[in-house]
């Protein structure tokens, strides 16, 4: 394991879930919630013969920034495509619920607590979405952690982070979709469908998955920056998405409503004039919307450094 | 079907270094392993516990762990690895980085 002081200038990308996990919180700061030494590992897998690990592929846990309690949970791609089955899923959820409980609290016992003196959850999606092995569990842990973030709405912000290998699709590309605000490097990738199973189905003259241009221009986070579906975008550093968090945590929780995708009906509205438009343009690539954006030149901006792609992009407006 | 549980126990001819804290190394990715390694009284034996998919090569995993602990002198530790399919190499240098871990 690397050093706090050395975790934050790493790749985020290349960062194992542990190290994402104790690096976005202060140094020193991490306890972690069912750890390895806790041994909980998946039934299903052992009955199945399946390789198992300590912490099913999910680092769960509280540390602080500042003043902030920061609750996390860190998925693990590495362990079976950062799949979700029973036991990981319910350490998200009860680091949800743990994280209200908390909320709760401090609202009854400290009612003039300031904004950044209450909790955030981040979590760090690293993942395909239901672990297949356990398909009925997993699927329940989503519904799970959906319904949690119902409850938290409105007293604990969910601030997603993505910028890991696997990206977060499948089941929990909704579940990230449902947060409150969703950060990104733009090595973070973020859909339902992955591009291999898109190819799957529909064959390679529909997505060529091993086409990693095409993959990141639709899937990578300078893309879901434009679309608006993720709210910001940082560098590839473990300290560049600690520091977005950081700032995140200082809002009063009223602020993250406009941060929202879903959550509203004028979010529905706003979401079908997004469909409507697909109808309309029929764009055959991610530039069109790009240009349709007001992008003029989308390859030159898909290819400038990251800061003068965030001074100059246009940002698709619904 | 269900998973390969090899348990047994090594011992070293003089054995020096401990492990005063638990320990934890590694991600069971494919052809990856992680190692827990935890201070246990075993009278200066180590306490293994491998748990793999893998079948038929039992006796590899003991001269691979025997070797690390003969390398390290290794006593009173409860080592345990859950792996997936990694290599003699692999699991040699996942100890061996569980150890410097445990030594940081």
């Amino acid at each position: 394991m690397s050093k706090w002081s050395t975790l934050q200038d790493r790749s985020f990308l290349e960062s194992n879930a542990r190290e994402r996990a104790i690096g976005i919180v202060d140094e020193g700061t991490f306890t972690e919630f069912a750890g390895p030494l806790d041994r909980r590992t998946s039934p299903h897998l052992e009955t199945l013969g399946e390789a198992v690990e300590f912490d099913d592929g999910i680092v769960t846990g509280v540390g602080k920034i500042g003043k902030t309690p920061v609750f996390v949970i860190s998925q693990e791609g590495r362990f079976i495509g950062g799949s979700v089955g029973e036991v990981g899923g319910a350490k998200m959820v009860a680091t949800l619920k743990t994280a209200i409980a908390l909320a709760d609290r401090i609202a009854k016992e400290f009612p003039k607590a300031a904004d950044d003196e209450k909790p955030v959850v981040a979590i760090s999606f690293e993942t395909g979405g239901v672990r297949l092995h356990e398909a009925n569990a997993g699927l329940l842990a989503h519904a799970e952690v959906m319904d949690q973030f119902q409850r938290a709405r409105g007293k604990v912000p969910v601030i997603t982070l993505i910028g890991s290998k696997v990206g977060c699709f499948g089941g929990m590309g909704f579940v990230a979709a449902a947060t409150d605000a969703i950060v990104m490097s733009e090595f973070g990738r973020l859909g339902l469908t992955g591009p291999e199973v898109i190819e799957q189905e529909m064959g390679k003259d529909e997505f060529d998955s091993a086409d990693r241009a095409l993959v990141y221009r639709t899937t990578g986070g300078r893309h879901k920056y434009v679309m608006g579906d993720c709210n910001f975008i940082v560098a590839d550093t473990v300290g560049a998405f600690r520091a977005q968090v950081a700032e995140l945590a200082k809002l009063p929780v009223s602020a993250f409503e406009a941060m929202r995708r879903i959550g509203s009906a004028a979010l529905v509205e706003k979401q079908l004039k997004g469909v409507a438009l697909a109808a309309e343009m029929q764009p055959k690539d991610a530039r069109d919307v790009w240009k349709h954006a007001g992008n003029a030149d989308p390859v030159a901006l898909a290819n400038v450094p990251l800061d003068a792609f965030k001074a100059t992009v246009k940002r698709l407006a619904l | 079907m269900a998973l390969n549980t090899l348990e047994f126990e090594c011992k070293c001819a003089a054995p020096a270094a401990a492990v005063t804290a638990p320990v934890h190394f590694g991600v069971v990715g494919s052809g990856d392993l992680e190692v827990l390694m935890t201070p246990a009284k075993a009278g200066g034996a180590v306490k293994v516990k491998v748990v793999t998919p893998v079948t038929g090569f039992d006796a590899l995993w003991q001269r691979v762990l025997a070797a690390f602990v003969e390398s390290a002198k290794l006593g009173d530790v409860a080592i345990e690895i859950n792996d997936n399919n990694a290599t003699p190499a692999v699991v040699t240098l996942r100890l061996r980085q569980a150890l410097a871990e445990a030594a940081a």
